[in-house]
């Protein structure tokens, strides 16, 4: 299949083609300029949206692997993990720059995710998702046991002083708003039409030329360093790092509902599904503490089962509910 | 030698458990091709029905073993039933990441029920052994090794003789020519993944005996019971029973460990996850149909 005509079957069910859908995509342009205003104009939810846009980069570090590529890892916050530690290390070897921090965190985790993606990404769908689960347990038991990274006590990252904390948050938006640029012009390139070759069917792509394996790594990289980059800032903000912290099931699971609840394979997907789920796990945060996790799995079932190509997908809906409940039949036993 | 000898002993009598977590896991993926992540969350139930009986009626462990199956079972059918039959032959994928959602949803389920505190299950025999030869084995894992052979073989002779069962194997084999000789295959599926479940809550009062207790507990499970699937062939009761026992030795093995590396202390004990991702691999790499040989799907 060329690359127009995938375009044009992409468009033709309702997707709007490789990005997703147009409108989507500029209300969320939108929002995310809104976001920039948010330390002159709100400066007592400065914390909330700066961890809001640290999951908005991990949502699309999922996306490029999980939506695009097809691959669903559950292993991602090893990235994030490695980001956070990227910057304590450096920290403690007295070098306090954020770009440091990003530089190495990318680099770090873009050769981690290529050496460990050559014998895992050679494993397909689900096998992939249990090894990269495997992965990340892997990584945590080694992080926790070694002494570099401070074992279980945790390392301690130097901040500014607090008049100057803007700047975490602005680094933040750098980061979220990076992984959007990146994943918008990766997926209008060759590189992205591969992906999504690949999530379609592998065997049909690697008959046209594309070299799964080499597409998948570049994939898992990407991935990995808009993770890393995302924890290098995270753990800046946050000023100490342990590995309960920094490998956190939160930063896994988190980052697959949002892009699940806003559309997989979509460059608006994970910004929307990040939003609405920050602020719907804020309100429940603060009344019930217990629930949040509990509200997650059950947004996971419902999407999965409702809403399988998400919200975004469900604004460029041609032909209302009855093509809805359409999309729903013809999967059961 | 002698130490040889005791940990060899340890992974054989470890390696029951994960034979029985890995027979539903095996089953479920096997026969339905659903990758079951809440499997972990069953194992976990299945524990937490075993210290609820202990706890409230005194009720032995090993006589909490039916009821563990059942209800896991009935809960299992029902989850099928009414929720992942929807999707049933959609991607892997997509199923793949509602078990990821359902296993969210018990486990978080059941920290509301028992809260994070861990617990346990002590019998008059927890704490005794008995030594042969200079190894030491602990009665209850002993009595557990046997009760998941006896586990395994029911199964077994299950499967291949039963109606059902033999509907089931059909099913796996070719789910058109099941159909054409009278398979209901909605049916089958629900009893499939009622079966799985009710196998991961045995596998769980299993458990219950010989490790604490709480909500989080079925993860390490989970990726146990997969690598040992892997390791012993898919939806083969006698493969997961060869992986079980394989991967209850390696990892008895692994736990040894203990070297430096400069000032770096390293203890194998600290690494159960490492060496498990290090089996899947090795074994996915270099023979990727498992030792029992059944081509993977």
């Amino acid at each position: 299949m060329s690359v127009a005509s995938t375009g044009a079957v992409l468009r033709k069910i309702g997707l709007g083609g490789i990005t997703g859908n147009r409108t989507a995509l500029l209300i969320s342009l939108g929002l995310m300029a809104l976001l920039l205003f948010v330390p002159l104009a709100l400066p007592g939810y400065q914390t909330l949206f700066r961890t809001t846009l640290v999951f908005v980069a991990l949502a699309y570090a999922w996306n490029m692997i999980g939506g695009y590529t097809g691959y669903v890892s559950f292993g991602n916050m090893v990235f994030f993990g490695l980001g956070t530690y990227c910057a304590a290390l450096l920290s403690a070897r007295g070098i306090d720059n954020l770009v440091a921090d990003i530089a190495l965190a990318v680099v770090v985790n873009a050769a981690f995710a290529a050496i460990i993606g050559f014998p895992v990404l050679r494993l397909k769908g689900h096998y992939f998702g249990i090894a990269t689960l495997g992965t990340a347990l892997a990584v945590t038991d080694i992080v926790g046991n070694l002494d570099v990274f401070g074992g279980t006590g945790g390392l301690a990252v130097k901040q500014v002083d607090e008049a100057h904390f803007a700047i975490y948050y602005y680094a933040a938006w750098l980061v979220a708003a990076g992984a959007i640029a990146i994943t918008f012009f990766v997926a209008r390139s060759k590189v992205g039409y591969a992906f999504v070759a690949i999530r379609e069917n592998e065997d049909a792509a690697a008959v046209l030329g594309i070299s799964a394996t080499k597409y998948k790594i570049l994939a898992w990289a990407i991935s990995a360093a808009i993770a890393g980059a995302a924890g290098a800032v995270y753990a800046r903000g946050n000023g100490f790092i342990d590995p309960s912290i920094a490998f956190a099931e939160d930063f896994n699971v988190y980052p697959i509902v949002m892009t699940l609840l806003g559309g997989t394979g979509t460059v608006a997907g994970p910004f929307v599904g990040a939003l609405i789920l920050s602020a719907v796990n804020e309100t429940l945060g603060h009344t019930f503490l217990k629930l949040h996790s509990l509200f997650f799995g059950a947004v996971i079932v419902l999407v999965v089962l409702l809403l399988p190509r998400g919200l975004v997908w469900l604004i460029g809906l041609r032909g209302g509910v009855r093509t809805w409940v359409k999309s729903l039949q013809g999967y059961k036993a | 030698m002698h130490l040889l000898a005791q940990d060899l002993v340890n992974g054989i009598l470890a390696g029951g458990i994960l034979a029985v977590v890995a027979l539903g896991f095996s089953l479920v993926w096997g026969i339905m091709n659903i990758i079951n992540l809440a499997h972990g969350a069953f194992v976990m139930l299945g524990a937490y029905v075993t210290w609820q009986l202990f706890t409230s009626f005194h009720l032995d462990p090993f006589l909490s073993l039916p009821i563990s199956f059942v209800v896991l079972f009935v809960l299992g059918y029902l989850i099928q039933r009414f929720i992942i039959n929807w999707v049933a032959r959609a991607p892997v994928l997509t199923t793949f990441l509602l078990t990821f959602g359902l296993s969210l949803l018990v486990v978080n389920i059941a920290l509301l029920i028992w809260t994070g505190d861990t617990r346990g299950v002590t019998t008059a025999y927890s704490g005794s052994n008995f030594t042969i030869g200079g190894i030491t084995v602990p009665w209850a894992k002993l009595y557990t090794l046997i009760a998941a052979l006896v586990i395994t073989g029911v199964m077994y002779v299950w499967l291949h003789r039963s109606k059902t069962g033999r509907a089931i194997r059909a099913t796996s084999m070719d789910i058109g020519a099941a159909q054409l000789a009278g398979v209901r295959v909605a049916q089958i599926y629900s009893i499939v993944f009622g079966l799985g479940a009710g196998l991961a809550g045995v596998a769980g009062t299993l458990v219950s005996l010989s490790y604490s207790l709480n909500p989080a507990m079925g993860q390490p499970f989970l990726i146990k019971g997969f690598v040992v699937c892997v390791l012993g062939g898919l939806g083969s009761v006698e493969g997961a029973l060869v992986g079980g026992l394989t991967y209850g030795i390696v990892e008895s093995f692994a736990s040894q460990l203990d070297f430096s590396i400069g000032s770096q202390h390293i203890s194998g004990a600290g690494l159960q996850d490492a060496v498990a991702l290090v089996v899947l691999l090795v074994v996915l790499i270099f023979r990727p149909t498992g030792i029992m040989g059944r081509a993977t799907a």
